[in-house]
């Protein structure tokens, strides 16, 4: 089941094969390190994966025992007709792009301004990368509860000092209130990434930069900028395979609200989130694995600095 | 079966194209792995026939370490009585249920001998752990709590045991005692799957001192309409004259709005002859009037952001003044009344209010469930008979709580007790009032298909089909789209059940 | 802007910006900050329209929720099975890993890129369609609600990204002087111990820190797959959601002490969290 290289070519001269022999032996040690990682990788995730394929093929309504039943491709008819799942497909990628943008630009923004020394630097640093460390669980409850709330809310206490009505975030804009909550729990992530990136700068090319009379600005959008790209592309990739993931934000804070339900939670809402039609629900969640590695390979090509060669 | 794509020569193509080769490549390399990839095919029959199978048969019983014998000696202290195994209990989270997992060890397991592991989960998390675990044979617990709109089911699909013979057996017991409304919810074809632990109704609980003020009266059985006028009239800028809930869940907008829908003679289903689910009936007559009223009531005299309340949200605006009326569960009046609540005294109640129909509140209880695997069931009955029965009743009073926090509505017994009587005269009465008129049969002005329900419908497409309408329907609420548009999504979404 | 400020301006500048970072830093920090106030109320004082400094419930909520009821889970119970877990699918992890990114960019195998991208694709399908076919094998394999299976899935969720970040970090070592210890007669452990352990040093620790931020935070899985015996701590926080009752106190005072470890982890090492974040992962 491993990764054995084609077998030797028939013709050739025994030092040709001999090299190839020591080439195989090579490439075999050369692979073994990778073995172990891959081998566990493959049968934990895979194998759920094969066996999701596998009830995709047939009707299983969990209630109704002895409802298991082969019938083909027929439940992969549903999801490209189905408004329901495009309108989460739509959500997820708000959501992402959502978050992974203004998480970005709000990133920047911080690890620009952490990367000068002032007084309390640390300290600041230090309450910045906290949501990152928090529950998403216990992130989602307590925005909910004690901020977003239209009579308790601390945020609608703030509007109503100015004079504002309240407004009833998570119900009347639910899938802006995730996004919030998303990029208060995600910028702290994308600001250490950028940071890294700041603090490895040369600062030979910034003081010559100076000299010669850029302004800060300029030299922020000529210099640092293209210097940043790929940090950010780093931070955009790991934020992303995390975010498509959102389950969380959208069940606690949104109580699955049609506005803000995302891929997640509708495939969780067809299978043990209420449907238990397993066929269906895993039907979904194979298009699903395609289209996100399509997606994420288009993706991929855009920001391929991650991958280049050494 | 090689996978080639590992040792083709390295050349320039796509990316798409190389990951794509990749991920079949690594597939493969799983199917690969012979008998494991193969599995799966015989893996889901082998589930389900456990799920119909006597759980007898179940293999995880044997490999498993079961929680029975494993858990004590890493969890529990050594009890005094003599070693009784241990059972493991799914329960739903709330202030009653703290009550028993408190109880237990100086009670039950004294007594017994018997260690009771607690599984508490919130409501949504429990339904799903249950239903997975019981459905799949996994026998992780020995006993699970459930309501009425499961137990008949699971016990039709044969995931649980019929507990009437343990019942009858047990003299003790007093089986008569209970409810014969909340009994009768929890069986199906003379088996009785669970035993209540708590029920419940829905009424209507208002603001005495404030409804005089207004020179308000409501009738002891008022209507909808004397209701949405009511509250109108108590509606103040800082006050919503009532409160609703409008949270998405089966079990929460969907067991309010249930209920009015019933009494305006809708449904959410025409029944076939054969009692199977017929035409669905979202968009049309009753339900549509019903959602119709309701949204309209909330927007004229209901909670701020209603689309998020629910029983915690509108008790809070309750206790602090913020609302007038509130129609919901009859447990809540123990809360209002409760020694330390800013209101208690100030409320009068009545019953579910109604349109068309004579009754419309709704009938719910937390039970406790033997599923089909459990293999201890002498603990488990031991211990089910003794969370539902009427020494436990006392023994909860004993708690800080009072008598005004026992766990109410499964026993007729319980409303003979003086001293609970003394505690709770302004709704003990009407509450079980409440719970004897429960329409559970018949609790609309048409046929319902399944089993019998108020608030929901006793098919398992509901629960689907009620979460996800109910979405739609609270989005309607909190404005994000009209009434119409909400409804005919529901229309759609129930429709797909229909046959 | 002029290309010459004078040095008042300067400073003043430097104030403003020192301000905003502040003010930035404290607007980010503060649900965190209320949170753990709303830990120290009473139920009644936790919500309230105008939000209020009373904290006059004093430990009294911490009593509540780490109160010692035998047969359910009690924070005791849960911290422990959260530890075990968490550390041991983290060691695990990075002992699966660190061989892996080695063969990925060290001394790259043909196909690398396909292999890491094999990695990250195991995280697009929804844990929501795979949490079935998981259970049912778990069933089958008698691991239900077992320590080992959590420990299994917690690795499997994070190897990928172990294997991204350190790959990138391997990236950047010199490559003369592995080259050296292999000259020297280094096995490939040795080399690894020897020479590139103590390079990506910060690396790795980012790594661990990541893997275990995210194994500890994690509920969706082992709420499906542990019954009583290995429930871990994000269940026994949202053990204090109530629907009959109110809970804010309780949960933010729950939340408070489950983010603890991780919080303060990630406040000790954020230095090395920084540097070792991107180490090498782009050049």
């Amino acid at each position: 089941m491993n990764a054995v290289p084609s077998t030797a070519d028939r013709t050739g001269e025994t030092t040709d094969a001999l090299r190839r022999t020591l080439v195989r032996k090579q490439g075999w040690a050369r692979r073994a390190p990778l073995l172990p990682a891959l081998v566990f990788t493959v049968l934990v995730t895979q194998l759920p994966f094969v066996i999701t394929i596998w009830y995709s093929l047939n009707r299983w309504d969990f209630l109704k025992p002895g409802s298991f039943s082969f019938t083909g491709l027929s439940n992969y008819t549903k999801p490209f007709a189905d408004p329901f799942f495009r309108e989460a497909a739509l959500h997820t990628v708000v959501i992402v792009v959502g978050t992974v943008l203004i998480g970005t630009v709000l990133g920047t923004t911080l690890a620009t301004l952490l990367d000068r020394k002032f007084l309390g630097q640390g300290v600041v640093r230090t309450l910045l990368i906290t949501p990152f460390l928090i529950m998403p669980v216990a992130a989602s409850l307590v925005w909910r509860h004690a901020f977003l709330d239209a009579t308790y809310g601390f945020v609608n206490w703030l509007l109503s000092l100015v004079g504002a009505e309240p407004v009833a975030f998570t119900t009347r804009h639910p899938l802006a209130s995730v996004v919030a909550v998303l990029v208060w729990q995600w910028t702290p992530f994308m600001m250490l990434i950028i940071l890294a990136g700041l603090q490895g700068q040369s600062g030979e090319v910034l003081e010559a930069a100076r000299v010669d009379g850029a302004s800060a600005l300029q030299t922020f959008r000529s210099i640092t900028l293209p210097h940043l790209r790929p940090y950010m592309e780093l931070g955009a990739l790991l934020g992303s395979i995390y975010l498509i993931q959102t389950f969380d934000t959208v069940d606690q804070l949104a109580g699955g609200s049609p506005g803000a339900r995302n891929i997640p939670y509708f495939i969780y809402q067809r299978s043990i989130g209420g449907g238990w039609k397993f066929g269906q629900a895993s039907a979904y969640g194979v298009v699903v694995v395609i289209a996100t590695i399509v997606i994420a390979n288009l993706a991929l090509r855009l920001i391929s600095s991650l991958l280049e060669d050494q | 079966m090689k996978p080639r794509s590992l040792d083709r020569p390295h050349r320039s193509r796509t990316r798409t194209s190389a990951v794509l080769g990749a991920f079949a490549a690594l597939s493969l390399l799983a199917s690969a792995c012979g008998s494991d990839a193969a599995e799966p095919a015989d893996t889901t029959p082998v589930t389900e026939a456990v799920a119909e199978t006597t759980p007898a048969e179940t293999t995880p019983a044997e490999t498993t370490p079961a929680p029975a014998e494993t858990t004590p000696a890493e969890t529990t202290p050594p009890a005094a009585a003599a070693d009784g195994g241990s059972i493991t209990v799914a329960i739903v989270d709330n202030p009653t249920m703290k009550d028993i997992q408190t109880l237990t060890p100086d009670n039950f397991t004294k007594t017994t001998g018997i260690k009771v592991n607690y599984v508490s989960l919130n409501e949504q998390t429990l339904r799903e752990q249950v239903t997975k675990s019981v459905g799949s044979g996994a026998a992780q617990y020995d006993v699970v709590m459930i309501g009425p709109y499961e137990a008949p089911q699971f016990g039709a699909n044969g995931w649980l045991q019929d507990l009437l013979p343990a019942a009858t057996a047990d003299t003790a017991y007093d089986l008569a005692d209970l409810i014969p409304a909340v009994k009768g919810a929890l069986s199906n074809n003379g088996k009785m799957y669970a035993v209540p632990f708590y029920a419940e109704s829905s009424f209507l609980m208002y603001r005495k001192d404030l409804a005089d003020a207004a020179g308000v009266t409501i009738p002891e059985a008022p209507t909808w309409d004397e209701v949405a006028a009511a509250a109108k009239k108590l509606k103040t800028a800082d006050m919503a004259g009532i409160c609703l809930r409008g949270k998405p869940g089966w079990g929460d907008l969907g067991a309010s709005l249930g209920t009015v829908v019933n009494t305006y003679g809708g449904t959410w289903w025409e029944a076939n002859a054969d009692g199977s689910i017929g035409k669905a009936q979202v968009n049309t007559g009753g339900f549509k009037d019903a959602f119709n009223f309701y949204a309209q009531l909330l927007k004229d005299a209901g909670e701020p952001d209603a689309a998020n309340a629910s029983f915690n949200e509108c008790l809070k605006l309750m206790q602090d003044s913020k609302a007038a009326m509130w129609y919901d569960a009859t447990v809540a009046a123990g809360i209002l009344e409760s020694a330390d609540s800013p209101i208690k005294g100030k409320l009068a109640y009545a019953l579910a209010p109604t349109k068309e129909t004579k009754a419309s509140g709704w009938l719910w209880s937390w039970a406790l469930a033997m599923p089909a695997g459990t293999k201890n069931t002498d603990a488990a009955w031991k211990f089910m008979s003794w969370a539902t029965s009427k020494d436990y009743i006392k023994l909860a009073a004993t708690l800080p709580g009072g008598w005004a926090g026992i766990p109410p509505g499964s026993r007729t017994s319980t409303y003979a007790i003086p001293e609970y009587l003394a505690a709770a005269p302004a709704f003990a009465p009407l509450t079980l009032k409440a719970m004897l008129a429960a329409p559970i049969d018949n609790p609309g002005t048409t046929k319902r298909p399944g089993l019998p329900g108020v608030q929901y419908v006793g098919v398992p497409e509901f629960q689907d089909v009620g979460t996800r309408c109910t979405q739609e329907l609270s989005a309607a609420i909190a404005g994000t789209q009209s009434n119409d548009e909400a409804l005919n999504k529901c229309q759609d979404i129930a429709a797909e059940a229909s046959s | 802007m002029t290309t010459r400020s004078t040095p008042i301006k300067r400073r003043v500048n430097g104030l403003l910006l020192s301000a905003l970072a502040w003010a930035l830093g404290l607007l980010f920090f503060f649900p965190v900050l209320w949170m753990v106030l709303t830990s120290f109320k009473t139920e009644v004082s936790a919500q309230t329209e105008v939000p209020n400094l009373r904290l006059d419930g004093g430990l009294d909520r911490y009593r509540d929720i780490t109160k010692n009821v035998p047969g359910t889970l009690t924070f005791l119970k849960a911290f422990t099975t959260s530890s075990i877990v968490v550390v041991l699918s983290t060691l695990i992890v990075l002992v699966l890993a660190v061989p892996a990114a080695y063969a990925l960019a060290i001394r790259p195998i043909p196909k690398w890129r396909d292999v890491l991208l094999f990695f990250i694709s195991t995280k697009f399908l929804p844990i929501a369609a795979a949490i079935l076919p998981m259970y049912t094998i778990s069933k089958r394999l008698g691991v239900l609600d077992t320590k080992v299976l959590i420990v299994v899935v917690y690795t499997s969720m994070n190897l990928p990204l172990a294997v991204w970040m350190l790959r990138s970090f391997f990236a950047e070592v010199p490559r003369e002087l592995l080259e050296a210890a292999q000259i020297d007669g280094a096995g490939l452990l040795a080399r690894i111990r020897t020479v590139l352990i103590p390079i990506v040093a910060p690396g790795l620790s980012a790594t661990a820190l990541l893997c275990f931020i995210f194994a500890w935070n994690e509920f969706f899985m082992v709420v499906n797959l542990t019954a009583f015996n290995s429930q871990t701590i994000p269940i026994w926080v949202t053990t204090m959601i109530s629907t009959r009752g109110q809970f804010l106190a309780k949960l933010s005072a729950a939340s408070t002490l489950a983010c603890l470890p991780v919080v303060i982890a990630g406040w000790v090492a954020q230095k090395r969290l920084v540097r070792g974040l991107t180490m090498g992962a782009v050049k």
